[in-house]
């Protein structure tokens, strides 16, 4: 594999590599390349977080005092801000990088919001646990997780009542996409679903005189079905497949599908619904290599803020900063718009969310100050503009000795390979020709400022 | 609109041939616009319950469906006998009796879709649900009419699907200052005045160098001009919408050169306690559009201006058993402004012993009769070059 195809693979299974990496897999083969991002991501390492806060609001307290709730809630929504830092921190810094990537990718997918920070670390991890499994396994795990429990109101189904929040999505999000079942489907899918619920652990409870045991019809099959057996339903319809396959073709390759190569995938992923398969599958082909994917996705705001600080050690010495830069970039995770999550591509960008992008490289690493403050917390954060002529910069600190020796012996022309994917226009070749040659840290931000680096 | 004006229009649209599409898109300057109408878009999201926002107060099959949400007849403000208006409406009550508010009911597409995505999309681009298209609405008026991106412009961060053309986008702004600002201590103009147009291609580069140079050609005039009218203090506080409605009414007050503008409320998907909720939801609405309206009223815009409210779908006849209602279909559709030809009712009320298999309320009027309508007779261009198709219309303003 070229130097350009071998960074095409890990600014999609990964956040980009630094040039001095790219060089040490320069050398080897294809196969060992896509084994070794494999390899790296076998170990399921959860994310950790400090809940023992929980231990002065126990369920006997909670009970019957409103205030303590309350009170739970807003603390709850601070430590949900540091899950946040947490989970970026992780993905700043990680080996396991496919692991980590997918799991962006899952949190996507089955989208879920919850300010019981105990409940959506415990989500969170799920979606980690079953990044690379089985789609299968990581379906039934997610229908009895008390975050999405709550989220899609399914603790509201009831024998008799009926709530069809949880089944609609999960035919048209999570599994079929729209067109591809009937209103009938809904309705047999929720009765099968009635009765899930959750303790005040947020272990999965199913209550017994809420389910509905009765006889359903279901994509033509008759019995009587619960949740489980629904999912198992639904995966043999091939639409199945296709919907994932067709979603990871979208994030993982590109927005514009190739249908045949979307049926090689299909095909795949149907025979047993296993992710890792599907993800070997894809990496090892060459069309994954082919020019009209390479490039031609514009990063996510996380994509983005990531891939600068694995590229260059820029650290941020307050956690607020990161929070403020997910909210005016408009990727906030843990906190997805709503339940289809963000819908990526061109919808990252507008004309404030552009500004800030192109400006960003400068704001880290020149500290070059900024307009915005936030204001306000998780719930009801607020974008307000610095009325003072003294602005706001980011609090970072750049170590650029350690930058100096990753960079040394680079060419700048070197550099610019490995931070820029996509086809540079001649007008803004010449504008680079005049940089000069060496990878200073005047031309890494020039160069990092071009919209050309917001693509990967 | 009148025949000359759309054929100087469409030449000026192939003289810039030689250019990629994009970044002909705003470069042909037409100096002047058609009129000095402007189009206010609110959309409810989430899908708002119409059954409790108009109520059937003496329909048993209403009360009989909805137990323990319905609401009672003493409840609501008497329009007629047969029909109440949910409490939180007082000043759209007023509207009504002023004859400022024209009522569209049973507003739908055929085979609807109760996905608030899917639903909304098509709400946005003037779709089949069959066949959804890529475009905006809006957008398509801007691809056709818009000269400058800023010709339509959504009170956000984000630029809604509605406002995104096949060559033009609108803009995306909640605050023009703090955009003009921002602009000025980027590299923005370094970076544009070396990229080569020629060789840029359409897809996600090319969007990027095209959001940068509208983002330029908006930002100084937006806040250059918006600056002759001062943001009023008249407006209800901590409400989205609210805050939206009154950038809206500086920059019309400015006089400023934008034709349609959209803003949104979120909050109305009440599977569950919907009362209190839409209780809530609608008062915000109806107090940010009193203020907005009393703001135009005070500068004299008002008579140029027309307000559109509608919402992705409505919401199931029967409430479910959490207190709340699922997704439905057909809806209202609220139009409010003084130049409304038919006010009050424009159409019946739902008829809920004629619902369809679902359960949910069958459509009457298709939305795109009204974009039609609104084109044609408000905004004075070709309804049929926006909308791909012609639709009947109706007779509002």
């Amino acid at each position: 594999m070229g130097n350009k195809e071998i960074l095409h693979l890990y600014w999609r299974a990964g956040f980009g590599l630094q040039p001095k990496q790219l060089q040490e897999l320069a050398i080897k083969n294809k196969q060992e390349i896509i084994d070794d991002l494999f390899e790296k991501s076998k170990p399921i390492i959860p994310l950790e977080k400090d809940l023992s806060y929980l231990k002065n609001y126990p369920k006997s307290i909670l009970k019957d005092n409103r205030e303590k709730r309350i009170e739970l809630a807003r603390k709850n929504a601070d430590e949900t801000k540091k899950l946040n830092i947490i989970w970026l921190k992780r993905l700043a810094k990680t080996d396991n990088i496919l692991r980590e990537r997918m799991t962006l990718f899952w949190a996507n997918h089955f989208v879920c919001r919850d300010m019981a920070t105990k409940f959506i670390l415990k989500y969170n991890n799920v979606l980690r646990t079953h990044a690379l499994g089985n789609f299968r396994d990581f379906l039934k795990a997610i229908t009895r997780e008390a975050s999405m429990i709550k989220y899609l109101n399914l603790n509201l189904n009831k024998k008799d009542n009926p709530n069809e929040n949880f089944a609609r999505e999960l035919l048209e999000l999570f599994t079929l996409g729209e067109g591809n079942y009937t209103e009938d489907d809904i309705k047999e899918c929720s009765r099968a679903f009635t009765g899930y619920n959750h303790n005040f652990e947020g272990e999965f409870i199913l209550r017994r005189f809420q389910h509905d045991y009765g006889h359903k019809s279901f994509f033509g099959e008759e019995g009587n079905f619960n949740g489980d057996d629904v999912i198992d339903i639904i995966l043999k319809q091939k639409q199945c497949a296709r919907h994932i396959c067709k979603k990871i073709y979208r994030y993982f390759i590109n927005e514009k599908i190739n249908e045949s190569y979307l049926e090689e995938l299909v095909s795949v992923f149907y025979k047993n619904y296993e992710i890792e398969e599907l993800m070997r599958y894809i990496f090892s082909t060459d069309w994954f290599y082919g020019k009209e994917n390479i490039g031609v996705k514009i990063k996510s705001p996380v994509e983005l803020i990531i891939g600068i600080q694995r590229l260059i050690p820029v650290y941020f010495t307050k956690d607020e900063e990161l929070l403020r830069l997910q909210r005016l970039l408009d990727q906030y995770l843990l906190d997805p718009p709503n339940v289809a999550g963000w819908k990526g591509g061109k919808d990252w960008i507008t004309s404030n969310s552009l500004v800030l992008r192109i400006k960003l490289p400068s704001m880290m690493l020149e500290e070059e100050s900024y307009s915005y403050k936030t204001k306000g917390n998780f719930r009801n954060f607020r974008i307000v503009p610095v009325k003072n002529k003294y602005q706001q910069k980011l609090s970072v600190y750049v170590d650029w000795k350690v930058y100096k020796k990753r960079m040394k012996k680079l060419t700048l022309s070197e550099l610019k390979s490995a931070l820029i994917l996509c086809e540079i226009n001649d007008g803004t070749k010449r504008y680079i020709s005049k940089f000069g040659r060496r990878p200073s840290k005047k031309n890494l931000v020039n160069l990092m400022s071009l919209p050309e680096y917001q693509m990967c | 609109m009148e025949r000359r004006k759309f054929i100087k229009n469409s030449a000026l649209a192939t003289s810039l041939a030689l250019v990629p599409n994009f970044l002909k898109a705003f470069e042909g300057y037409i100096p002047d616009t058609f009129n000095n109408k402007k189009l206010v878009i609110i959309h409810l999201k989430g899908g708002n319950d119409g059954l409790n926002t108009i109520v059937p107060v003496t329909n048993d099959i209403y009360y009989n469906l909805r137990p323990k949400i319905a609401l009672k007849k003493n409840q609501t403000i008497k329009i007629t006998n047969e029909i109440g208006l949910h409490k939180s409406l007082m000043p759209l009550k007023r509207f009504y009796d002023q004859g400022e508010l024209s009522i569209i009911n049973n507003v739908g597409y055929p085979n609807p879709s109760r996905s608030h995505f899917t639903s909304t999309d098509i709400w946005n681009t003037a779709s089949d649900h069959k066949n959804i298209l890529n475009s905006g609405w809006i957008g398509r008026y801007l691809d056709n009419y818009g000269h400058k991106p800023y010709n339509a412009i959504h009170i956000d961060e984000h630029l809604s699907l509605a406002l995104r053309g096949t060559k033009k986008n609108g803009i995306a702004t909640k605050n023009a200052k703090q955009l003009f600002k921002s602009l000025q201590e980027s590299d923005f103009n370094i970076i544009l005045s070396h990229y080569d147009k020629n060789h840029l291609s359409e897809h996600n580069l090319g969007y990027l160098y095209q959001t940068m140079i509208d983002c330029k050609s908006s930002a100084r005039y937006l806040y250059e001009n918006s600056l002759s009218s001062k943001l009023s203090d008249n407006y209800p506080k901590k409400s989205t919408l609210s805050n939206q409605l009154r950038v809206v009414g500086q920059l019309i007050n400015s006089r400023i050169d934008t034709t349609v503008f959209y803003t949104s409320l979120s909050g109305f998907d009440t599977h569950a306690s919907q009362v209190k909720k839409q209780e809530n939801l609608l008062k915000k609405y109806s107090e940010a559009v009193q203020s907005f309206v009393y703001d135009l009223k005070k500068n004299n815009t008002y008579k140029d201006t027309l307000i559109l409210t509608f919402s992705e779908f409505g919401r199931r006849v029967k409430q479910n058993f959490s207190d709340g209602t699922d997704h439905g279909t057909a809806n209202q559709v609220f139009l409010i402004g003084n130049n409304l030809k038919k006010q009050g009712f424009y159409n019946k009320i739902p008829d809920l012993k004629n619902l369809d298999d679902n359960g949910d309320l069958i459509y009457e009027i298709d939305f795109r009769q009204i974009y039609a309508t609104i084109l044609d007779k408000w905004l004075n261009v070709n309804d049929e070059l926006i909308l791909n198709r012609s639709f009947s219309q109706l007779d509002f303003i």
